[in-house]
């Protein structure tokens, strides 16, 4: 009886505490905003929540940010809610959860998922590139280079991952690399034998650019001795380091995190770089809700959402991210900043981020 | 007047303890019925559309009969490995007793994401027990997957249901049907077992909804083949709230109707604990 009893007990306590956690926050909040609008002394400002939703690519450079961020400002309370891109944004947009700041692994979803009605600009700050991570365990870890990766791949007795093309930016990007490959590598098979083979996923070609086509996530079907698919990029970290696959299509950054080996891939069909764009626009991905990405460099966006309840920290933390210490930051984790940073209409973005544009 | 007031005490229906307690119990019904109902009217009301849609879409059903059936398989190997476990749990003293019920029961508190990772560690396929059986059985991305994520969450709460019910039972009752010659075994199946059987219905209907219910650990170990619960925030995730709200009000019709069924089959054997 006293073991299970301790369970139960430890069990009523933590509801209790939770509930009391709760309601103790709800009450800071809301004494905080008020104290905020009428400036009063620092004593009384305990436990500013400032909400930040962010990209699970993001979720290390963004700790990082937080600790820094609380330290210079101990009454804030960061709470950091990792998820896909997709999947952010809608969280905001959708079930109208309160967010002060967004941030996503793709930028053109903030125009396209969150303008005009949740905000009118973004700053485009940090960039990435896509890579086959894996570790010393994985089958022909030895010989794999960026030549013939794509034949790694193709062996039977190799697994990889992916991410939903559905949901996560890194997924169609997967998807992308693999069929600018083809073209790269010139030869017609790549695709196929990776994904088309394997998953409900096809490609059409038309005049040298190609569509991939992604049936909703229901049906993609993906072949499970060859594929493992999961909904995040992050989740499928874990499957590597456990071995239950041997390679994945991931973000450098997340490698770089994760201590992983990786293959970086030759910069034409990477996603990295800007000189390359012509390359990646030959290929788009029309995913399962009827939504077209067409292949451009990978560039993290950020903005602040009309649902922020904290807008000075919220661009306090917009402009530590865009500092000299933040860029250090991303700069660590293999997201290289971009500086200066860049937007769609200087003129709505907050007055004292401008000096970073 | 005084009489009058004796008597209502007596049958305590103005006692304010008990009047408290109905508030209570007002405001738990309230909130989980408010939640629930708001969604399925709207849903009605403003979309009514959508849940035919979603009623005619073939992969919707799929989705929702998989959950159904692998959280019948889970419940069913629960009942086979849960009643014995029960029944020596209820009946008897050993070294370690209070141990090993506690460990029974720590799928029920432990985050059911951590569980999932946990168990894909474990039956993957290099994991403890999925790497000896790789080559019959695959766990990862199968049924078999799902099927060993629910059990996991839910057999906690069969195996307790019929503990409960074991100890309910009179002893002396067992003992009687020994002592007139019935071995153990038919003691227990024809004396213990029918005494028991609606804690044992009301554990595996408890067992069944857990199963079907769960995401955390489903997802982590079997992406596909796709249950209500992962299709549901799929289709969230990938195309929003529109999309999902039909097919988390159709898995919620359909669990309802069968577990009302289920809870008035269960309160129809009440006579069993009479006797």
């Amino acid at each position: 009886m006293k073991y299970s009893n301790i369970l139960k007990i430890t069990g009523i306590i933590a509801m209790v505490l939770v509930i009391f956690a709760g309601i103790g926050c709800m009450s800071d909040t809301g004494e905080s905003t008020t104290e905020d609008n009428q400036g009063t002394d620092s004593q009384q400002q305990d436990d500013v929540v400032l909400k930040v939703f962010h990209a699970g690519s993001l979720t290390i450079p963004f700790k990082e940010l937080e600790q820094m961020y609380e330290k210079r400002n101990p009454n804030v309370d960061v709470r950091r809610e990792a998820g896909g891109s997709v999947a952010t944004v809608r969280k905001v947009t959708e079930t109208g959860k309160q967010a002060d700041v967004v941030g996503v692994a793709d930028y053109s979803l903030v125009p396209n998922m969150m303008m005009p009605e949740y905000t009118n600009w973004y700053s485009a700050f940090a960039k990435n590139q896509m890579v086959i991570a894996y570790t010393e365990d994985s089958k022909y870890s030895d010989e794999i280079n960026k030549d013939n990766w794509y034949d790694i791949l193709r062996r039977s007795d190799v697994t990889f991952g992916l991410s939903n093309p559905n949901d996560d930016p890194c997924g169609y990007r997967s998807q992308m690399v693999t069929q600018i490959a083809e073209i790269y590598y010139n030869d017609s098979q790549v695709y196929d034998d990776l994904m088309a083979s394997n998953t409900a996923m096809d490609t059409t070609s038309n005049d040298g650019t190609y569509t991939v086509n992604v049936p909703k996530s229901e049906n993609i079907n993906p072949n499970s001795d060859k594929i493992m698919m999961r909904s995040m990029e992050t989740e499928l970290s874990s499957a590597l380091e456990m071995g239950e696959i041997d390679y994945f299509y991931i973000y450098r950054s997340v490698a770089v995190q994760h201590g992983f080996e990786f293959v970086e891939l030759p910069s034409e069909i990477d996603l990295s770089s800007v000189k390359h764009e012509d390359m990646y626009s030959k290929v788009k991905v029309k995913r399962g809700n009827g939504d077209l990405s067409k292949g451009k460099p990978i560039v993290y966006g950020v903005t602040i959402p009309d649902t922020v309840n904290q807008k000075e920290h919220a661009v306090g933390f917009i402009k530590l991210i865009h500092s000299k210490d933040g860029q250090q930051v991303l700069e660590n984790n293999g997201q290289p900043p971009i500086v200066p940073a860049s937007t769609n209409n200087i003129n709505n973005v907050p007055k004292k981020l401008r000096e970073y544009f | 007047m005084p009489r009058i007031k004796t008597r209502l005490n007596g049958l305590g229906q103005i006692n304010p303890m008990l009047v408290i307690f109905f508030l209570s119990l007002s405001i738990l019904l309230f909130f989980v019925f408010i939640t629930l109902s708001n969604m399925i009217v709207q849903q009605i009301v403003s979309d009514f559309s959508g849940l035919i849609e979603a009623v005619r879409d073939s992969s919707v059903l799929e989705a929702i009969f998989l959950s159904l059936y692998s959280g019948f398989l889970a419940t069913l190997i629960s009942f086979i490995l849960g009643v014995p476990t029960a029944y020596l749990l209820a009946r008897k003293d050993f070294i370690g007793k209070r141990i090993i019920e506690s460990i029974l029961d720590i799928p029920v508190v432990v985050p059911h994401t951590v569980a999932g990772i946990a168990l894909l560690t474990i039956f993957g396929a290099n994991g403890l027990i999925g790497d000896p059986l790789e080559s019959i059985v695959q766990f990862r991305d199968a049924l078999a997957g799902t099927v060993v994520a629910m059990l996991f969450v839910s057999a906690p709460y069969l195996t307790n249901s019929a503990r409960e019910g074991f100890q309910s039972v009179d002893p002396r009752l067992e003992n009687a049907a020994r002592s007139l010659g019935a071995p153990l075994w038919k003691a227990f199946l024809f004396v213990t077992f029918p005494l028991a059987s609606r804690h044992l219905l009301t554990g595996s209907i408890m067992c069944w909804a857990r199963a079907i219910s769960e995401f955390g650990a489903v997802i982590m170990l079997a992406y596909y083949p796709m249950v209500g619960p992962t299709l549901i925030y799929e289709r969230f995730t990938s195309m929003g709230l529109s999309e999902s709200r039909p097919i988390a009000v159709l898995l919620i019709l359909v669990t309802l109707t069968i577990f009302v069924i289920l809870r008035m089959i269960s309160s129809g054997w009440r006579r069993y604990d009479r006797d």
